[in-house]
């Protein structure tokens, strides 16, 4: 039967995704790639329509095709591409844009003369240059602030690489060994895809290989549309807040309406808060890529992502929004923007499926940047590094401690052994706190900190937690958790409370407090079982005055 | 006389080689196969050596391998344990590495730790990263620490301290405090398990290591006294994850290094067998009930890795244990695995086995699923006389119910189905076999593959073609392989250290130092057991990167010594880095990982020859029937009973070769030859 031979042609694209990521993971030179794997990789159609897809993070499920249908538009029929050409971009306000730090390779894969596929990647690089180390900035009010921007052009044609640019890459960024390392793994991942492709081609035949992928597409909507009729039909409304812009102003309401059918989903979010200075801006396409992880998170989450399994989804706003921004406003922090928006859908629509959506998690990437001189070395360094914390309780478990937030996801922490080696920092605790919060018959999942002491002679710190005068949500009863911020405490002692700060200056010795959120509790804390709650207490995941005053027991 | 014996999920296995006394040749194996005992493990030996009426008065060698370790922990039966490390990292534990590999599922539930909180203590004292102390260790609070020990009645202690791995010093001093003021309890410290960096991963490898300390110990005492008094004379050998044996003794102080004992020494096996036959190159593929494990042997070397997890899938993180570990692949497909239908109408196979109760549909024990089994059935694979190792005839009425719904819901004859069944499970294989070869940067073609355990030899050729291996082994006792790979195994340790170090002249005096300090380490360690310098052979390992690469490239030193300069070193990195990754840099690389093999060689048997009595290759032929090889067409094809072929015939494909614990399908384009020592060798024929 020819079905079982298009099923098997499928998943060899998923495997050959997977050996692509394997390939960028292993040979990257960026720790938020190889250690918080905030990339992505994947295969399309020659028309940009997503095959195979391997994500280290949730949030880059719309970048891979549209960075494709984007770079067609440009290389068009009178302006072809070739074989061998490969194509860089970093445009957030188009192509699945997100900020200028996630750079896509694009890369065009022939067989026999014709465009068959692409094989594409989209991975955070740590240094592209811009005012501050790490290209971000929570007080850049313009992208020419943010660093290189590379508007979809060829770093190779047909085959030749073109040195002009490396040359310009070099003298642009702080690490240009690490920038043009992640550049090299880009293209080498991208070139491990393509020959799989060919050779699954070659294998099988063109038209079987195309009659694979345009099933694949059918098959992907089909699991989509049989799970959305799990979600109840009707119009949701809801609003949410961005607190600030780095700029002391705010809160900036973010609203959306979903509205759910049989066969198609809708999010709007028409009447969000126009754009803002400041880099707390989320671009459409930005958007649309968040939407896509809830999305999948409340259909097809264990499915190899496809374009077929997004075709029901469409997403709404008007351009120039907080959600919606466009060129030339700054976008560094679209991440916050992005897992805002997210919370906002999943808040609306958790109560109808409580079974996939959790109550509210800690709601912010919490990523920080401290640069500075290595003590040893005397080498420059840049430590960037999203956070854990906490996730909120479910409608039959507590919430998961010392997790990363949703937007990442095969992110991992940085060790601290290979942390105080690479970095002029000393880590004096990493624990979670009983900063109170998140009580309900199931308990929400325990925010932590990380004390970072600064042991280089002086450092800089950039740092966005949103989420410091908005505790994350509680459900059914279940009360809210807790806040995200950070706390530079000086050497003298004076202590400084943070939401968002840029290229602050510390001294030898002060130390940098993380604190990330207590996630939100679900149902009535008097269900909680009694013995349940002292076993929390003797974990000292609550302590005895919680008990007492939320749980009703000593 | 030596024996080995093997625990595995189902069976316990035991292979014995007899000697001719006067010319100390190999005569004969006698293999024997009992239940495993899971409540009494060395019960199921001694049923196996009952049951092949070994006398163990006459055994000069006696290895084992065992499952008491990987069932302790995914059973969770192992012993209370405690955590005690540095202050204000008691939480690393469970924060683990914060990831969360079912990335959509947004109410996943994070796997909960090995210790819980109110177990996980912490003492005053602190390192950098260069070994230095911060902080001088305090034990102040120690007696307090015991006392809540006690009133948990904790079994063991895990001691894992930031930065031991570069200075074990507070660690190797907490645990002399430790056992004066608390003898009743196991203590194991980080240092004794592992010398790598990375906080999680030590802490885990060393609390599971502490979980499985007291039964692993307790286990090996009951074995060793047991078959003492039934008379074995030498104290037994046991099999480790790194595919060596070591001593007894040395394996009960850090039993987490036999989590992994029995796939990897069924890898072992083959590459003893290969160098008996001269094939150094190999891809080893063991198919048992539920998985298939895959490795790839280069040059007669299997890679060895520490970044080992259990219970780790695509939808879990799973647990690390830094032990080493051969490298394999394995998958959720065997002969048991189950065929199913999603919501969107695509056919999967497994990972989800019937396992051995109800079994495949063909077994007629209420088995409503079509395994790979049965498809093999339904496509006449598999001679009914020969099912289930003869025991039993197929249930064709079960077989025919458990199909019905694919068949409907598919829109396909029976056949269709089966033939499905065993293309997807096939390419899942192959997708496994690409991940340790393509993928790796090697040429699956210049390889020769052998197959193993009870389903290999079914699937061996159709695998063999799709990656167009032109020279498949199934090697006799496929079937209890693992057991067999037991008696070709050395002594074998594994001495692994970070100590992070740019290759430049000015630091070459310590690439040398470490491995001096490594290798006496290993001879002190091997002294214990009574061996000397002269005895061990030291093989050299580094993991290699370039300056700003987090992952690293395991690169062996061939003919390394004192003299070896730098630049060949390099050179080595550089040839694999542009070999597994297609490119190379101009930039500076960094050593990571010290990795040092000691090995004794034990004297081993030549594997036994088979005698030629003048045979005929025709009267091995039992029946022929219908068989269908699905793109290769349906064929009148001979079965063989493999006991009736002997060495130097051939057979030409289409055939099929029938044995009790396995059946060899030949392909129309595969010919068979049998070699002197039994094996049948498959050749593709050329297109």
């Amino acid at each position: 039967m020819e079905k079982f031979t298009l099923e098997i042609i499928q998943d060899a694209l998923v495997a050959a995704g997977d050996e692509m990521f394997k390939t960028l993971e292993r040979t990257s030179m960026s720790p938020i790639i190889y250690e918080s794997l905030d990339y992505a990789v994947g295969i399309t159609d020659s028309k940009g329509e997503l095959l195979a897809q391997g994500n280290g993070v949730t949030a880059f499920l719309a970048a891979l095709d549209s960075v494709v249908r984007a770079s067609l538009e440009k290389y068009n029929e009178k302006n072809p591409l070739k074989e061998g050409d490969v194509i860089i971009a970093n445009t957030p306000y188009a192509g699945g844009g997100t900020h200028l730090s996630d750079v896509s390779v694009v890369y065009p894969v022939f067989y026999k003369g014709e465009l068959v596929a692409f094989t594409v990647n989209k991975a955070h690089w740590t240094e592209l240059g811009g005012t501050f180390p790490g290209s971000v900035s929570t007080v850049a009010t313009e992208i020419y602030q943010e660093g290189l921007h590379f508007p979809f052009i060829k770093i190779k044609s047909e085959g030749v690489l073109n040195a002009a640019v490396i040359d310009m890459i070099k003298v642009n960024v702080r690490l240009p060994d690490s920038t043009l390392g992640d550049l090299f793994a880009g293209i080498a991942a991208a070139e491990v895809g393509a020959k799989r492709v060919i050779s699954i081609i070659e294998k099988y035949g063109l038209d079987t290989y195309k009659k694979a992928k345009n099933d694949f597409l059918d098959y992907g909507e089909r699991m989509c549309i049989e799970a959305l009729k799990d979600i109840p039909n009707g119009v949701y409304e809801g609003e949410s807040i961005i607190e600030d812009n780095g700029f002391g102003e705010g809160p900036f309401p973010i609203k959306a309406k979903i509205t759910v059918t049989d066969t198609e989903f809708i999010a709007d979010f028409n009447g969000s808060h126009p754009q803002v200075k400041g880099a707390t801006n989320l671009a459409f396409s930005g958007l649309v890529t968040g939407c896509r992880s809830l999305f999948k998170a409340i259909t097809t989450p264990r499915m190899d992502a496809n374009g077929g399994a997004f075709r029901p989804m469409k997403v709404v706003c008007e351009p120039g929004t907080i959600v919606s921004a466009q060129t030339p406003s700054a976008v560094s922090v679209y991440y916050e923007v992005m897992v805002a928006s997210i919370d906002l859908v999943w808040k609306i629509l958790a109560p109808l499926i409580p079974n996939k959506l959790p109550a509210g998690h800690l709601r912010s990437v919490c990523a920080t940047f401290i640069s500075g001189v290595h003590p040893d070395t005397k080498q420059f360094y840049i430590q960037a590094e999203p956070l854990a914390g906490g996730w909120g309780a479910s409608c039959d478990h507590d919430g998961n401690r010392g997790q990363l937030s949703c937007g990442s996801g095969e992110s991992y922490n940085i060790p601290i052994e290979i942390r105080e080696m690479r970095y002029g920092i000393q880590v004096d605790q990493y624990a979670f706190h009983n900063e109170g919060g998140g009580y309900g018959e199931y308990q929400g999942g325990n925010g932590q900190y990380v004390d970072y002491k600064i042991v280089s002679d002086g450092a800089h710190v950039t740092a966005a937690f949103l989420g410091e005068k908005t505790k994350t949500w509680g459900m059914k009863g279940g009360h809210d958790g807790s806040y995200n911020y950070f706390m530079i405490i000086r050497k003298d002692g004076t202590k400084e409370r943070y939401s968002l700060g840029t290229n602050i200056y510390l001294e030898k010795g002060d130390i940098v407090r993380c604190v990330t959120a207590t996630g939100g509790g679900y149902g009535n804390p008097k269900d909680r079982p009694r013995e349940q709650v002292l076993l929390d207490i003797k974990n000292g995941y609550i302590t005895q005055k919680e008990a007492q005053e939320f749980y009703k027991v000593s | 006389m030596r024996v080995a014996t093997d625990i595995g999920g189902t069976f316990t296995d035991l292979v014995c080689l007899e000697f001719d006394e006067k010319s100390g040749k190999p005569i004969g194996v006698k293999v024997a196969k009992s239940d495993t005992t899971p409540s009494n493990f060395e019960e199921g030996i001694l049923d196996t050596i009952s049951k092949g009426k070994i006398d163990l008065n006459k055994i000069d060698f006696f290895a084992h391998g065992t499952t008491v370790v990987i069932n302790a922990l995914t059973e969770r039966k192992g012993a209370k344990t405690a955590l005690i490390t540095t202050k204000g990292f008691r939480d690393v534990l469970e924060i683990a590495r914060c990831n969360r590999p079912d990335l959509f599922n947004f109410n996943f539930i994070k796997q909960p730790p090995f210790v819980p909180r109110y177990l996980r203590f912490e003492v005053e004292e602190r390192m950098d990263y260069k070994g230095q102390v911060l902080t001088n260790l305090n034990i102040s609070n120690l007696n307090s620490i015991i006392k809540s020990c006690k009133e948990e009645n904790v079994e063991a202690i895990a001691v894992c301290l930031l930065h031991a791995y570069k200075n074990p010093d507070h660690e190797i001093k907490l645990v002399e405090e430790l056992s004066k003021l608390f003898p009743e309890v196991e203590i194991i410290a980080s240092y004794q398990v592992t010398r790598e960096w990375r906080e999680y991963e030590r802490s885990s490898s060393t609390a599971l290591s502490a979980y499985v300390l007291p039964i692993a110990k307790k286990y090996l005492n009951n074995l060793e006294n047991k078959l003492k008094n039934k008379g074995l004379k030498n104290s037994p050998y046991i099999m480790q994850s790194n595919g060596g044996i070591t001593s007894i003794n040395d394996v009960k102080a850090n039993p987490i290094t036999m989590v992994e004992s029995g796939p990897a020494s069924g890898v072992f096996g083959a590459i003893a067998l290969g160098k008996v036959i001269n094939k150094k190159d190999l891809i080893v593929l063991d198919i048992g009930g539920t998985t298939a494990k895959c490795a790839l042997v280069e040059n007669g070397q299997v890679k060895i890795t520490t970044n080992y997890k259990i219970e780790h899938s695509r939808i879990e993180a799973g647990y690390p244990i830094q032990t080493p570990v051969i490298d394999i692949v394995e998958i959720g497909n065997g002969g048991g695995s189950i065929a199913w239908i999603d919501e969107g109408g695509k056919m999967h196979v497994g990972p989800k086995s019937a396992g051995a109760m109800p079994g495949p549909a063909a077994y007629g024990r209420g088995g409503k699923n079509l395994t790979t089994t049965d498809a093999n059935i339904i496509t006449g694979r598999i001679h009914p006389d020969y099912f289930l190792g003869g025991e039993l005839q197929p249930d064709y009425d079960s077989i025919n119910e458990a199909s019905k719904t694919l068949c409907e819901t598919l829109k396909g004859s029976k056949t269709d189905i089966a033939k499905g069944i065993i293309r997807v499970a096939n390419a899942n294989m192959v997708n496994a076999l690409k991940l340790i070869s393509i993928n790796k940067g090697h040429d699956p073609r210049d390889f020769t593959m052998v197959v193993i355990g009870g389903g290999g030899a079914m699937h061996g050729a159709d695998l063999a073609r799709e990656l167009q291996i032109s020279e498949l082994i199934i090697p006799p006792h496929a079937g209890v392989f693992s057991a067999f790979g037991m008696l070709m195994s050395d002594i074998r340790r594994d001495y692994i250290r970070t100590n992070v170090l740019t290759l430049v002249q000015e630091q070459r005096h310590i690439i040398q130092s470490t491995f001096n300090e490594m290798e006496k380490e290993a001879i002190d360690n091997f002294k214990l057991d009574g061996y000397n310098l002269d005895d061990i052979k030291f093989t050299y390992y580094t993991d290699l990167r370039y300056v700003g690469q987090e992952h690293y490239v395991k690169v062996l030193l061939s003919d390394f010594n004192y003299d070896t300069p730098l630049e060949t070193i390099i050179d080595f990195f550089h040839k694999e880095h542009k070999k597994q990754y297609s490119f190379e840099l101009d930039a500076m690389v960094e050593l990571v990982n010290f990795h040092l093999v000691a090995e004794v060689e034990v004297e081993k048997p030549d594997f036994p020859q088979m005698d030629i009595t003048g045979k005929k290759v025709e009267d091995a032929i039992f029946d022929n029937k219908e068989v269908d090889f699905d793109d290769l067409g349906i064929h009148t094809t001979p079965f063989y009973h493999r006991d009736l072929l002997e060495p130097n015939m051939t057979i030409k494909g289409p055939a099929i070769i029938a044995e009790k614990a396995t059946t060899t399908v030949v392909t129309p384009m595969h010919t068979v030859n049998i070699d002197a020592y039994g094996n049948l060798i498959l050749t593709l024929q050329k297109v």
